[in-house]
């Protein structure tokens, strides 16, 4: 055997290793999931709305405006970490957000949303998932990014962090 | 107040370490025995004060310790109080150094006239490790860290993780990665010194067999909670975490075995050499894979990208410190020796071969989704199929081979003897098997091969265990059994696995397999800390006979604010009836999940078997170890 050959593990070891240096320093998000619905029309729906006595239909809401659509739960412990940058969110000029109450129980939605603040614009029941089958919402808390003429721009699964809640932003600006 | 002791000692920790390091660089010099006993007895002392400190907070539930806040409830119990030390990111590294210095402990204590700077250098390469993973825990994870503001309560442990299995399956694998910490310095110590009057292959053999014997029941306590805890019906699935213990097993596996003909023949002590590394190297890069959040998986820790850019660097020092000093100093040709493929020692090379290819399989499938992501921004997934058709293939021969390996000479072997030898285990398999297949009615390929296998390992060690012609070790015919029943375990319930998703009213029947299972009633109950739906299900046998009541549950959790389901099994030697309750209501009833897993209980009974067979050569190998002073 080439005594040359011995250093081959170190040399592999040193490769892998640079590959695992190189993704942790990129900007990547490893729990990002792709959607099959960036660039599509959103998904229609109709449903209850848990605020008020209209029935939410998606074909008015989302029109002529850049809309985020947050799925979340009363039961979700990270729904209840992104709250506050999405009242952040809320805030913002020319920004809706719509919420999707996903399988959830309606009164301590709505005492939730006393307690916590209400950053939505307005807020449909998804009581049995099924708008969220729809979506191919992976997990909530989930979050899209809908244009002005109601094309799907961006998904993000999981909580809105500092991190999320500025890319959010930059998106917004980019599609405005 | 526990803040400032625990901190103040973790830190003490790690001077003590550095200077263990130093002084391990002298060399023979007549205090370096002294001052390492300082060193080492320092770091041991520094370790438990600081890790019972922290153990005391969570015990009192001292709210002002944010890592007591994060991961602790005072309606907790006991018993999850105390795991819930190693239960989060900061406690589990502490409890990891704190095992760390035990062993060094151990390793200082085989000092004697002889050995003195073999020793050394073990301690000094110790000392890097202890020393690296406490700058880490102290930087950039330290479970002293104070609340800003006091809490009257936590914020709670996750239910899913208060379990007996889960609660002990952290120290017992923790036990088996620092064990080849230990093998990884030994090894490192016989490359640097070149010294052949040591016999390092005698010290590092009950290390590895330690290591490799703890790291298999604490991977079983991560099955076991996995299957009665998740309510998923299985017990393996291929999350990165499990592979990340599953390949330092493999390799040492490989590296037991291979131990075993450097100590008879001298040969292959190169590869042992770097199995031994590689099998540390690839635990540090499992801490690595699951604590840096550089890929998702069911042991998700808290995410923050400083902590992977410490460890990866710290992997990067060990790793080319290590496999350089490998490629360089390895001045011995690796021997030319051709090898009879029908001896003990073709076995061993062989099946060597194949444990290193599974890992290797299991190394791509884990680090692809990685790779393909850096390399074309795309990502996909890599899930069961994939392993399922890599590794299963490549095992089914080197159980065939681990059937007949161990009654085979050094040296090589008359093959019709062989036969003879051998026939009485093949007659009783094939029995074995046929029996098994009336009895189950059900036929495929790969579960008659599984089975076969199965029988194969168990008839041939059972011979071997009353025949004790031969001098075999009692400890490789015990766990060569357990390997057997586990196999046994593995197949039955993986080819023969029913699994039914129903929705059931109450009164509602279904029938798996033989049985009839009647929803009878559901109760509201209350736990300790938490409420809970409770389903009552009666199973019928065929002859409409009561065999037993099995009632899952639907828990919530009202801290934490989650639900959990635990699973109704009812186990007996031939199969498991799994029931799980998920969401429903009186109206639309639930949705209830069953399954008929066969022979599940062989796998944990296999596990045990293995660890006891593990234990014994372990202790073997420590009193061939001690005789080494005389």
């Amino acid at each position: 055997m080439n005594k040359k050959l011995l250093i081959l593990p170190a040399i592999i070891f040193s490769s892998i290793l640079l590959v695992f240096f190189y993704l942790l320093i990129i900007d990547r998000d490893p729990s990002g999931i792709p959607s099959a619905l960036i660039n599509k029309k959103i998904p229609k729906f109709e449903t209850k709305s848990l605020l008020t006595e209209e029935t939410f239909i998606s074909s008015d809401l989302f029109n002529n405006e850049i809309t985020l659509v947050n799925f979340f739960a009363t039961w979700c412990k990270p729904c209840r970490d992104e709250h506050d940058n999405i009242k952040k969110l809320s805030n913002e000029d020319g920004l809706k957000i719509i919420g999707i109450n996903y399988k959830d129980n309606n009164e301590k939605a709505i005492k939730w949303l006393k307690e916590l603040g209400n950053p939505y614009t307005s807020v449909g029941i998804d009581k049995n998932g099924s708008i969220a089958i729809d979506w191919g919402v992976y997990g909530i808390p989930e979050t899209f990014v809908v244009d002005s003429s109601g094309i799907i721009k961006y998904r993000h699964v999981g909580p809105i962090t500092n991190k999320i809640y500025n890319k959010i932003n930059m998106i917004v600006i980019a599609i405005k | 107040m526990i803040n400032i002791i625990g901190n103040f000692s973790l830190w003490l920790a790690l001077c003590f370490s550095a200077f263990q390091f130093l002084n391990s660089l002298k060399k023979n010099n007549n205090s370096l025995i002294y001052l390492n006993k300082i060193a080492v007895n320092g770091l041991l002392i520094c370790t438990l004060i600081s890790f019972f400190s922290l153990m005391y907070g969570h015990i009192v539930s001292d709210f002002s310790l944010a890592n007591v806040f994060q991961n602790s409830h005072t309606t907790k119990p006991l018993l999850y109080k105390i795991s819930g030390v190693w239960g989060n990111h900061e406690g589990s590294m502490l409890l990891w150094i704190l095992i760390l210095n035990i062993f060094n402990y151990f390793i200082f204590k085989l000092y004697n006239e002889k050995n003195l700077r073999f020793v050394s250098k073990i301690l000094e390469t110790q000392a890097l490790i202890i020393f690296g993973f406490i700058l880490f825990t102290a930087i950039t994870s330290n479970p002293f860290e104070l609340m800003q503001e006091l809490n009257e309560n936590g914020l709670g442990f996750n239910p899913i993780l208060q379990d007996p299995a889960l609660a002990i399956h952290p120290p017992l694998l923790y036990v088996g990665y620092v064990g080849f910490s230990a093998a990884f310095s030994i090894s490192l110590a016989a490359l640097t010194l070149e010294d052949n009057s040591i016999p390092w292959h005698t010290y590092m053999k009950p290390f590895v067999l330690a290591a490799w014997t703890f790291l298999t029941i604490g991977i079983t306590f991560g099955s076991i909670w996995a299957y009665y805890e998740l309510g998923w019906g299985g017990w393996w699935f291929w999350d990165p975490v499990e592979n990340a213990s599953f390949m330092p097993w493999l390799l040492g596996t490989a590296l037991i075995h291979s131990l075993i003909t450097v100590e008879r023949k001298g040969i292959l002590q190169s590869w042992v050499l770097l199995l031994s590394i590689l099998a540390f190297l690839l635990s540090v890069i499992g801490t690595f894979l699951v604590r840096s959040g550089i890929l998702t998986s069911v042991h998700t820790f808290a995410l923050d990208p400083s902590r992977g850019i410490y460890i990866l660097i710290f992997t990067a020092i060990l790793a080319s410190y290590s496999l350089f000093l490998f490629g360089l100093k390895l001045k011995k040709n690796p021997t030319n020796n051709y090898l009879s493929f029908f001896s003990k020692e073709g076995s061993i090379l062989f099946n060597n071969i194949l444990m290193v290819t599974v890992c290797f399989s299991v190394f791509l499938g884990t680090i692809y989704p990685l790779l393909i992501e850096a390399f074309t921004n795309n990502k996909i997934s890599v899930g069961e199929p994939y392993y399922n058709a890599t590794v299963v293939p490549i095992i089914i021969p080197a159980i065939i081979v681990m059937g007949v390996g161990p009654i085979l000479s050094w040296g090589g072997v008359n093959k019709s003897k062989l036969f003879k030898k051998v026939f009485p285990a093949i007659l009783s398999t094939l029995i074995m098997t046929f029996l098994t297949f009336m009895f189950y009615q059900s036929y495929s390929f790969v579960g008659l091969i599984g089975i076969s296998l199965a029988f194969w390992i168990i008839s041939n060690n059972i011979i071997m265990w009353f025949k004790k012609k031969e001098k075999l070790s009692i400890g490789m015919i015990i766990s060569h059994l357990g390997v057997g029943f586990l196999i046994l375990g593995i197949t039955g319930s993986s080819v023969w696995q029913q699994e039914k998703i129903i929705k059931m009213k109450l009164k509602n029947e279904v029938k798996i397999k033989n049985y009839n299972i009647v929803f009878k009633e559901i109760d509201e109950i209350k736990g300790s800390n938490y409420l809970a739906l409770r389903g009552n299900f009666y199973v019928y046998n065929e002859k409409r006979k009561l065999i037993t009541i099995l009632q899952p549950e639907n828990r919530y959790y009202p801290i934490t604010n989650n639900f959990t389901t635990e699973a109704a099994i009812d186990t007996n030697l031939i199969r498991d009836l799994y029931i799980v309750i998920g969401n429903g209501n009186i109206n639309e009833g639930w949705t209830v999940r069953l399954y008929h897993n066969p022979l599940v209980m062989w796998i944990w009974f296999g596990a045990i078997v293995i660890f006891i067979g593990g234990i014994i050569s372990t202790n073997n190998n420590l009193k061939k170890m001690k005789s080494l002073r005389k």
